[in-house]
């Protein structure tokens, strides 16, 4: 299995030697099964997927079914049922993820009862078990304006739809839940204290109104028949000359209508009267829920104090008394700004208080917390709005490192300046080595369960970590052959807008560990936030949390490294000023340009960076205005650039004749896609292909009555985009290929430069009907580009498709030319054998991030979006490898056989030849 | 040894008792029968007889890959150009035979020493090489030749880059 990936690493010419050595069978058994799906026993062998759901917005037990569940509505449009016990999705509704598909409100009674979108609204009744529709219908608002103001509940059975009219009245209707037909008219109730800062507290409605020092609180339950205005001056509550008008709702499902004020004191409404509770609020920043609990309801407050961490605390509404049993304070759990979901509590058998709380994080997380603080499960909810992932690298194992630096040529002539000293290092590595085999036979198999010993390279490269930057700030290190989260970090201040992700020390550098940086904005100030981390660990190094005083434009990676094997970050800010992280690394910096695109004017500015012995300057030297002038409109939709340190394997392409037509191989070439309006033809697509360098425009093409869609592949000379044709309404993908032609413009090995270009690439462009809604487009990668390019498509129908380039080739169907390629067809053929997630379907995929494994055949792909896929692709099939379901077994008895067969014949034979020579 | 024995048996037929041949060798010859003119008559045709024969059959060893070509022809013919396990194996012992056949050449023509012995090599050569030009055209129609730069390619280094480039959408 391993003898083909050494022999094939070194060139071409290995995988011939490699041919020779290997027994022409295995050859041949290896190449014979030419299908690309995989099968039924590999499902869930290369690949896992994770469901969330987002973060949790509505939630509520169903204590009422027999298999024990919570129902989460969440922030992504998202209904779903969580095991109780695991925290599993049982079952999960994604609905749209315009404002159409907003869930307005969730509840319920013996269905799961949801209102979705805005105006129209849709109420719609689900089984609780199994998530199945029950009954729908909808609901359109004649004041539609006003409309983003209602708010909906249910009471006894009947769906209270209220519409504040601010200053003037309110509006409440009463459906019948099940069917949507109303009881009566709409009631309006007068209320000019209406505001903008009212709350529900079903079924009141509470507000504060009046002139500055003199304000009232008013609650109107407004379901009631007769109107009953409750209104108390709120001096009575709170003082009002530090009063701030902060009226809050309680968090969880509140079982008697209660709210806090100035976020300090309590107020329940009982009997019509307000009630100001004992119990204050304890920390401006708590979460405050009312739950209710076998000796009558509770206040529970959670907040995350700076001395003892994750506090929560239980008082009695009635005495004020506190509830021990629920108070909790663990400084190990890490819950920012924790706040109440929902809550449960029952007696058990034996008097003891049995408690479920739902605990939402700032960071997305939903943990699930009995009485006394034992977490039972967590979700990291975060992961389902995954803005940048990058995978790393594991470091090689310590004895490997050891060997690695005593071949290192540099660190040798450094440590063993004698013969004797390297004699001496060589036996106690040798040593060293036995060690480990006697140490691995000892153990056995409980040395590979054990995670952190683990955390090393292994042997075909296939295990790395994924490190995913998510909306909310948190960062996540997962395993990629396990999917288990490893470490997270939680950035509070980071705004993730623009998030940018590099890896700027690999781990390969044994002493030195790896280096990854996440450049982001700081959530107030807009200025660049630049977090250091050790992307095995997920501890911050280096310049750990860094917080600059100026906005960034744009960030580039040094090429080169230093001594410690750190690439620098060039920081450009706003001012058009350099700033090189480490200073230090500022005289590396050499031949080195950099380009900041603006979306919405669709300018490009090019710059020089320059090292004039002191500090980097940025010299100004080119501005592109794609789509014409200025005023054209257009906008750019996206940018495309070659990933950092891409290999090209071959320098051309081979013809049907055999000749050679040559890659224009530009690693500076950038591919801006943008869209504008146009007089004659509705909306106009321009791709422009730009030499970031010079500012060169080396090709483009414009697509009329077309609208752009985001998404763009660029690697070697293969460009591609999509497109939505507007003329057709169909979406297309278009594709240039870049030749310089059958002669190489510059010898063999010469170095490109892009200052001195002289002559125009061919461009062989064709576009192709995608019978599909993408999502997401990305290359597979591979270590040494040897393998072909297969496009990976995201649908919005939840698959993941591969197809391979030769599909989407300029030059399919060129007579001659293109007679090794496919037959020509307008539609590409999305063929389901080619669905990489098979029957796994993936809500909502939003991007597809590609990785070259340590085996030539293969690539890694994580696709994000409300799911988490991740799987290995072989475009070229796994050449390198022997079959998955190869028979070791066969092959052994097989040889066995024939040797114990070769054996016993030259026994017979000479015991024969002795019976001929006596006769 | 059978040669002579047969000379014997034709030039003088008179052994009537085979018994008695050992005895009959050393009698005296009998009349009209000279054993000096027979030696030396015995001698000198079989040296020239043995001689033609051995440039006769020399003249067809190095005439052979000659003789071979059309064979070869077929065989080739019948073969086709796809490249598959047997012609493959054909094409490989075109070349091989005749390779093998002209480093060979020197023991082949070991015994021979004398006028012919020059131009039966030359034969034997250009008869073998003809032979090698053959397979290698069949190579060449199979495509098996690196004659094209495509055969190249892989060899080729890939170019290296001057300029680094950074940057992209504006992060304000």
């Amino acid at each position: 299995m391993g003898l083909l990936s050494i022999y094939f690493k070194p060139n071409f010419l290995g995988l011939l030697k490699c041919l020779n050595k290997l027994n022409w069978f295995i050859v041949f058994f290896s190449l014979i099964n030419l299908s690309v799906c995989i099968y039924e026993d590999q499902i869930g062998k290369f690949d896992w997927r994770q469901t969330y759901v987002g973060r949790i917005k509505f939630s509520q037990f169903d204590t009422v079914s027999t298999a024990k569940k919570i129902i989460v509505a969440t922030e992504e449009n998202v209904l779903a049922a969580l095991n109780l016990k695991t925290g599993q999705v049982v079952w999960r509704h994604v609905f749209e993820s315009a404002s159409t598909g907003n869930i307005q409100l969730l509840q319920i009674t013996e269905k799961v009862v949801t209102v979705s979108g805005s105006n129209p609204y849709l109420v719609r009744g689900w089984n609780s078990a199994t998530g199945v529709l029950q009954f729908e219908w909808s609901l359109t608002l004649q004041n539609d304006e006003q409309a983003d103001f209602s708010e909906w509940w249910v009471q006894n059975d009947m769906l209270v739809h209220m519409l504040p009219v601010f200053g003037s009245h309110i509006e409440v209707t009463m459906y019948n839940l099940a069917t949507g037909q109303n009881r009566g008219s709409t009631t309006k109730l007068p209320a000019v204290w209406a505001n903008d800062g009212c709350i529900v507290t079903a079924p009141y409605y509470t507000c504060i109104h009046g002139p500055m020092g003199n304000q009232q609180l008013f609650s109107l339950d407004v379901t009631s028949n007769t109107m009953h205005l409750i209104s108390q001056p709120l001096s009575e509550y709170v003082t009002l000359s530090s009063y701030d008008g902060n009226l809050r709702p309680l968090d969880g499902n509140g079982i008697i209508p209660a709210f806090t004020v100035d976020d300090r004191k309590i107020i329940v409404i009982k009997n019509s009267r307000f009630e100001l509770l004992k119990t204050d609020v304890v920390d401006p920043s708590a979460s405050v829920a009312i739950v209710d609990i076998a000796n009558g309801p509770v206040v529970l407050q959670t907040w995350i104090d700076d001395t003892q961490g994750f506090s929560m605390r239980a008082n009695s509404v009635s005495t004020g008394a506190e509830v021990a049993e629920l108070r909790t304070s663990d400084r190990e759990l890490r819950l920012p700004e924790p706040e109440v979901s929902s809550a449960v509590c029952t007696k058990s058998a034996r008097e003891q208080l049995v408690c479920r709380i739902l605990l939402t994080g700032g960071d997305d997380s939903v943990h699930l917390m009995q009485q006394g603080g034992r977490i039972l499960w967590s979700r990291e909810e975060a992961l389902a709005n995954v803005v940048a992932a990058e995978f790393v690298e594991l470091p090689v194992s310590d004895l490997d490192a050891a060997i690695e630096s005593e071949f290192d040529q540099k660190e040798a002539a450094k440590m063993y300046s004698s013969i004797w000293a390297a004699f001496s290092r060589r036996l106690q590595t040798q040593f060293q080595q036995l060690q480990t085999l006697v140490h691995s036979i000892q153990s056995g198999e409980v040395l590979e369960d054990d995670p952190p010993s683990a955390l090393v390279r292994d042997y075909f490269g296939l295990h790395k970590i994924i490190v995913l930057v998510t909306e909310v700030g948190k960062i996540f290190g997962m395993d990629n052959l396990s999917g288990s989260i490893l470490w997270q970090h939680y950035e509070a201040q980071l705004d993730t807008e623009h998030v940018l992700l590099y890896t700027r020390r690999a781990a390969r550098h044994p002493p030195h560990d790896a280096y990854l940086t996440v450049v982001g904005k700081h959530q107030e100030t807009g200025n660049g936030l630049i977090i250091s981390l050790n992307p095995i660990t997920g501890s911050l190094i280096g310049e750990r949390v860094l917080q600059l005083d100026v906005q960034l434009l744009q960030v580039a990676i040094l090429h080169r490294a230093d001594n410690e094997k750190l690439h620098a970050l060039i920081l450009l800010d706003k001012d058009e000023n350099v700033q090189i992280l480490p200073q230090s690394a500022a005289p590396l910096v050499e031949n080195m340009f950099m380009y900041v695109a603006e979306r919405n004017t669709a300018r490009v500015q090019g710059y020089a960076l320059i090292y004039n012995g002191q500090t980097v300057e940025a010299l100004r030297t080119w501005l592109v205005q794609l789509g014409g002038s200025a005023d054209a409109g257009h906008r750019i939709v996206a940018v495309a650039g070659k990933a950092a340190g891409e290999r090209v394997h071959s320098p051309g392409r081979v013809l049907a004749d055999r000749s050679v037509l040559y890659k224009y191989v530009n690693p500076n070439l950038v591919l801006f896609l943008t869209e504008g309006p146009d007089p004659l033809h509705k909306d106009v697509v321009v791709a422009t292909c730009v030499d970031a360098a010079s500012g060169a425009i080396v090709a483009a093409q414009a697509h009329r009555r077309a609208r752009a869609l985001p998404y763009v592949l660029h690697t070697e000379h293969y460009l591609a985009y999509l497109y939505y044709n507007d003329k057709q309404r169909r979406n297309e993908i278009a594709t240039l290929e870049l030749y310089e032609g059958k002669q190489r413009w510059s010898g063999a090995g010469a170095a490109f430069t892009s200052l001195w270009a002289e002559r125009a690439p061919g461009v062989e462009r064709l576009a192709y009907i995608l019978p599909a809604a993408p999502a997401a487009a990305a290359t597979t990668a591979t270590e040494r580009s040897l393998t072909d390019k297969h496009v990976l498509l995201a649908l919005t129908s939840g698959a993941i498709i591969e197809v391979p380039w030769a599909y989407l080739e300029g030059r399919r169907g060129g007579g001659e030319e293109g007679a090794m390629l496919p037959a020509p067809a307008p539609e590409i053929m999305l063929a389901p054998e080619a669905r990489l997630n098979y029957n796994r379907t993936l809500a909502r995929p939003r991007q597809l991030y590609t990785a070259p494994a340590g085996l030539e055949s293969t690539s890694l792909v994580l696709a994000t979006g409300l799911d988490l896929f991740y799987t290995r692709v072989a475009p070229s099939k796994t050449f390198d490898l022997l079959k998955d379901d190869f028979d070791y077994y066969l092959i052994t008895i097989v040889l066995a056989a024939l040797i114990v067969a070769t054996y016993s014949t030259k026994y017979f034979a000479s015991r024969k030849m002795l019976k001929l020579a006596w006769k | 040894m059978s040669q002579i024995k047969s000379n014997k048996k034709f030039k003088w037929a008179l052994d009537f008792n085979q018994k008695n041949r050992t005895q009959a060798t050393e009698l005296p010859s009998p009349p009209g029968y000279s054993q000096s003119a027979n030696a030396s008559y015995t001698e000198a045709s079989r040296d020239t007889d043995s001689n033609l024969l051995l440039i006769k059959k020399l003249w067809d060893v190095a005439l052979g890959p000659l003789k071979q070509v059309p064979m070869n022809l077929f065989i080739m013919y019948m073969a086709g150009n796809s490249i598959s396990i047997f012609p493959i194996m054909m094409v490989g012992m075109l070349i091989v035979r005749p390779v093998k056949a002209l480093f060979a050449t020197q023991s082949t023509f070991k015994m021979v020493e004398g006028t012919q012995a020059t131009g039966q090599k030359f034969v034997y050569f250009i008869g073998n090489i003809v032979n090698i030009l053959l397979a290698l055209y069949k190579c060449q129609s199979m495509g098996l030749l690196p004659t094209h730069s495509s055969d190249w390619l892989a060899f080729e280094e890939p170019q290296t880059r001057v300029e680094h480039i950074g940057g992209g959408l504006s992060l304000i």
